[in-house]
């Protein structure tokens, strides 16, 4: 017996349950959800930060990536064998910054929202993001970003030693200071991605968890459906590919191309309850800090490309423990209750892919969220119901398109 | 990289193990969390200087001659006692040393022996201080040699509730009386499968006929329904069950103790053979537990599993299943071709057998009925780390939680510091029993099995 929907979503990470929950508020559609659960799931795995600044400059959680690049990029030119330089800031582009910024501005009315019409709370705390400036080349780094972000001066406070004393008493004596970008808070990670799939299931979504999609159906140029392990066919007029880490697999099926989505594992480390201990969250050159509503600190978190692999290796781990009792000394005492790591779905310009591909009809991208798919899912969602509806879009969608890459590679291929 | 076998756990399945390697010139090395090795059945006292007559004479012999035969090897055995192996991959472990200092130990033949932790059953009033479970009161008794205030009610199923009412008693405790879930009829009809293992059996007789000597109650088709007092335990409410176990409310009784033991029986641990990706699946009563074949071989070749982590089966045969395992290792070793491992083998399997059949007899009659998970009301909690209350559980199931990873994302059970142990067996309850399936997962332990000091890293660290 076959199952016929108007649009089906693969994937209920916290992407593919924004789109849900977003096109199910009007009503109109039947839509079906599709999810299994693998060992690497980024939403379970995330920090659940809202650094719509802090991860536009390469802070957060993408200190490491940066330093990492950084390197990489260095040893390239250099030789083996160089220090890692943090002088010069990973800036994402202006097109970024936008759709960060825009999505980070729904997250009160969201909250406000998922809590009254649906019970669920996803815990929005307005925290703040402090960079935590540890020595010269902290102070340098710092001073690079707040260059190159005039426009946003006003998210943007520098606090002295005094400053950052008075409010965050746990950071160690030796810090300088640090560098606050105001707009920058947080939520839990897995109850926003709950908040959302409860709320598209009120409003009449079904769900299908644990079923696992094993290929897509076409009629002509268009998606007819997709085959799962478990359920048998469904057929739909259109499908959104949220599939995470896995969507590069998922889209050479539907569109017979695949995207450059790929799996960056990250290990992070979970403290036992405290009482309050950080005022915000802290960003510093060696991990980032977010003590979540309970009174757990969460530590966070490696870049590594190791495939699907997402075991825990024990000199990250400690690389991580060392870097948190740097910057918060008092960390040295509290016990270590567990670590896991998660599989952000990473795309080689740190942009999400999202929207129609050409010459296949009825199949929307909603991927390569890399690691902001949390503080991105609100406007991803709210995108996707406009694109499906064919409405105008709060923001250009252009430089998040598949295309992108296709034209990448013809350019490369004229140069080249 | 240990050239020697590794040992996780030095109960009666890593010593059985540890011994049987030594007897044949091989050197090991043995982890074991406590400060004395035996494990929770045969630690003996942590003090010196007690007689342990009142847990009874088989017992004593037991824990005398095993204690005897580990100490004639102990040149051969590397013993890190106040030890935690707090997890591990395919080449290393990760070991708390008694300092709490991390170290990585490379292995590359390894016997997990880690033993089981107790089933929690959630009823009103549970989480009540003087509320305990059978297996630490009895540990209590018999290694800390502490004994519990007042008098004590007894309430589970199975052969450990008249065996610790004995030994509580023989150690001048008062027991209120014994309330066994099933009904007599049901536990004569396994006779005929206990008659094979004699010795058990006749301890079984003289278990309840010292009972009924010292006026102690045996009560069969009864437990326990609720616990109440204020901010300790003061009363305890019993009532007949049926055969699915599903209490009558209408014919309650009360009786006014200071401690309840509840026994519903044991899940093994899986923390670490989750973690190092061995193969699982799931027993009759619904745990999870690796799989290993007739050498306590697991999945992986090089690392085997004994005593009740490769299924509950109790102390004796812990022993048995760990000598298994060794001659499995001395064979991969060279120190036994195949013909000297099968038979060395089949020798322990022969004992094995009558201690299975025995097990599957208590199995039968201990089968837990399927209204046990109605005891808990909207407001008791289940996870206590947590905080999560039936309902919410309730709540997450009527919004179409079919799984245990989607159960703890939406409840937040088990992500308090136990990882799950205490709860796990209810939630894993509710999930077959709501959705009918086999397999509704199990929670996934991560590193570390227990939380460790941030310092422990100290001198990892300065390795890396």
């Amino acid at each position: 017996m076959n199952k016929h929907y108007d649009i089906i979503i693969a994937g209920g990470g916290v992407i593919g349950a924004s789109c849900a929950y977003q096109l199910s508020k009007r009503h109109n559609l039947k839509i079906a959800l599709i999810d299994c659960k693998r060992p690497g799931n980024a939403t379970r795995a995330s920090a659940g930060g809202l650094w719509a600044i802090g991860e536009s400059v390469g802070l957060g959680c993408g200190v490491i990536f940066f330093r990492m690049m950084s390197s990489r990029n260095k040893r390239e030119a250099n030789g083996a064998a160089v220090v890692v330089d943090s002088s010069t800031p990973h800036i994402l582009p202006e097109c970024f910054f936008d759709f960060a910024l825009q999505s980070n501005a729904l997250y009160p009315q969201l909250h406000q929202e998922l809590i009254e019409r649906h019970g669920m709370d996803f815990k929005f705390e307005r925290t703040g993001l402090k960079y935590i400036i540890q020595d010269e080349e902290d102070q340098l780094y710092a001073e690079h970003i707040v260059k190159q972000i005039p426009h946003l001066a006003d998210q943007v406070r520098w606090l002295d030693r005094d400053a950052l004393r008075a409010s965050e008493p746990a950071v160690t004596l030796k810090a300088n200071g640090a560098l606050e970008f105001l707009c920058d808070h947080q939520v839990s990670p897995f109850r926003l991605g709950d908040a959302y799939m409860e709320a598209a299931r009120q409003n009449g979504v079904d769900l299908y968890p644990n079923v696992n999609i094993t290929g897509v159906l076409h009629e002509g140029s268009r998606i007819k459906g997709v085959r799962t392990a478990e359920a048998g066919e469904f057929h739909c007029g259109t499908l959104i590919n949220a599939a995470g880490a896995w969507a590069a697999e998922l889209s050479e099926w539907a569109t017979g191309e695949s995207i450059p989505v790929k799996p960056v594992k990250g290990q992070i480390v979970l403290t036992e309850r405290l009482p309050k201990l950080l005022d915000g969250c802290i960003t510093t050159s060696d991990c980032y800090m977010a003590q979540k509503d309970n009174g757990e600190i969460l530590i966070g978190s490696t870049t590594e490309e190791k495939g699907f692999d997402v075991s825990n290796t024990f000199p990250e781990i400690s690389g991580l423990v060392q870097g948190a009792i740097r910057c918060v000394p008092q960390l040295a005492q509290v016990n270590l209750k567990r670590t896991w790591a998660g599989l952000r779905p990473g795309s080689p310009d740190e942009l999400p892919i999202l929207g129609p591909v050409d010459n296949v009809q009825g199949y929307f991208n909603a991927c390569g969220h890399f690691r902001t798919g949390i503080l991105t899912s609100a406007i991803t969602g709210v995108l996707l119901d406009k694109v499906v509806h064919n409405e105008a879009l709060p923001l250009d969608i252009t430089p998040f398109l598949a295309s992108r890459f296709r034209e990448g590679v013809d350019k490369q291929l004229a140069h080249g | 990289m240990s050239l020697r076998p590794v040992i996780v756990g030095g109960g009666s399945a890593g010593m059985g193990a540890a011994i049987e390697l030594a007897e044949h010139g091989v050197d090991c090395l043995l982890f074991d969390e406590a400060s004395r090795p035996g494990g929770v059945v045969y630690r003996g006292p942590l003090r010196a200087g007690v007689d342990l007559g009142y847990l009874g004479p088989r017992y004593t012999k037991a824990l005398t001659k095993l204690h005897e035969d580990f100490a004639a090897c102990a040149e051969r055995i590397d013993l890190r006692l106040n030890h935690r192996v707090v997890g591990g991959d395919d080449q290393r472990l990760m070991v708390l040393d008694a300092d709490e200092q991390l170290h990585e130990i490379d292995y590359s033949h390894l016997l997990l022996a880690a033993g089981c932790h107790e089933r929690n059953v959630p009823f009103p009033g549970w989480t009540l201080p003087g509320v305990i479970l059978l297996g630490g009161l009895q540990l209590q008794i018999k290694s800390g040699v502490v004994k519990p205030l007042g008098s004590t009610l007894i309430a589970g199923t199975g052969p450990l509730l008249p065996l610790v009412a004995c030994q509580l008693h023989a150690a001048g405790a008062k027991v209120a009386g014994v309330y066994e879930a099933c009904s007599f009829n049901r536990i004569a009809k396994e006779s005929l499968a206990l008659m094979n293992k004699p010795q058990l059996f006749l301890d079984g007789l003289s278990m309840l006929a010292y009972m009924k000597l010292n006026g102690i109650p045996m009560h069969y088709g009864w437990g326990v329904v609720g616990a109440t007092g204020d901010g300790e335990l003061q009363e305890v409410q019993v009532a007949p069950y049926t055969q699915d176990w599903q209490p009558d409310m209408t014919r309650v009784q009360r009786e006014h103790v200071r401690t309840l033991a509840v026994g519903y029986g044991f899940i093994p641990r899986t923390q670490l053979s989750q973690q190092l990706g061995l193969a699982h699946g799931f027993s009759e009563d619904g745990y999870l537990r690796a799989e290993c074949n007739v050498w306590q071989q697991s999945s992986q070749p090089n690392i085997h599993l004994a005593g009740d982590m490769a299924g509950i089966r109790g102390g004796e045969a812990a022993m048995l299943t760990g000598r298994i395992a060794a001659v499995s290792m001395l064979q991969q070793m060279g120190k036994l071709d195949a013909e000297q491992a099968i038979e060395r083998r089949e020798r322990f399997l022969g004992k094995l057998a009558a201690i299975k059949r025995f097990r599957s007899g208590v199995e039968r009659y201990t089968a837990r009925g399927a209204a046990q998970i109605q005891l808990p009301q909207a407001d008791t909690v289940i996870c206590r780390c947590e905080n999560v209350t039936r309902e919410q559980i309730d709540l997450a199931l009527e919004q179409g939680v079919e799984d245990m990873a989607s159960l703890k994302m939406r409840t937040r059970v088990s992500m308090g510091d136990c990882q799950g142990r205490m709860c796990v067996g209810y939630c894993s309850d509710r999930l077959r029993s709501a959705t009918g399936r086999k397999d509704v997962g199990w929670l996934r332990p991560r590193f570390p099995v227990d939380p460790i000091p941030f310092s422990a890293f100290e001198q990892l660290g300065t390795e890396a």
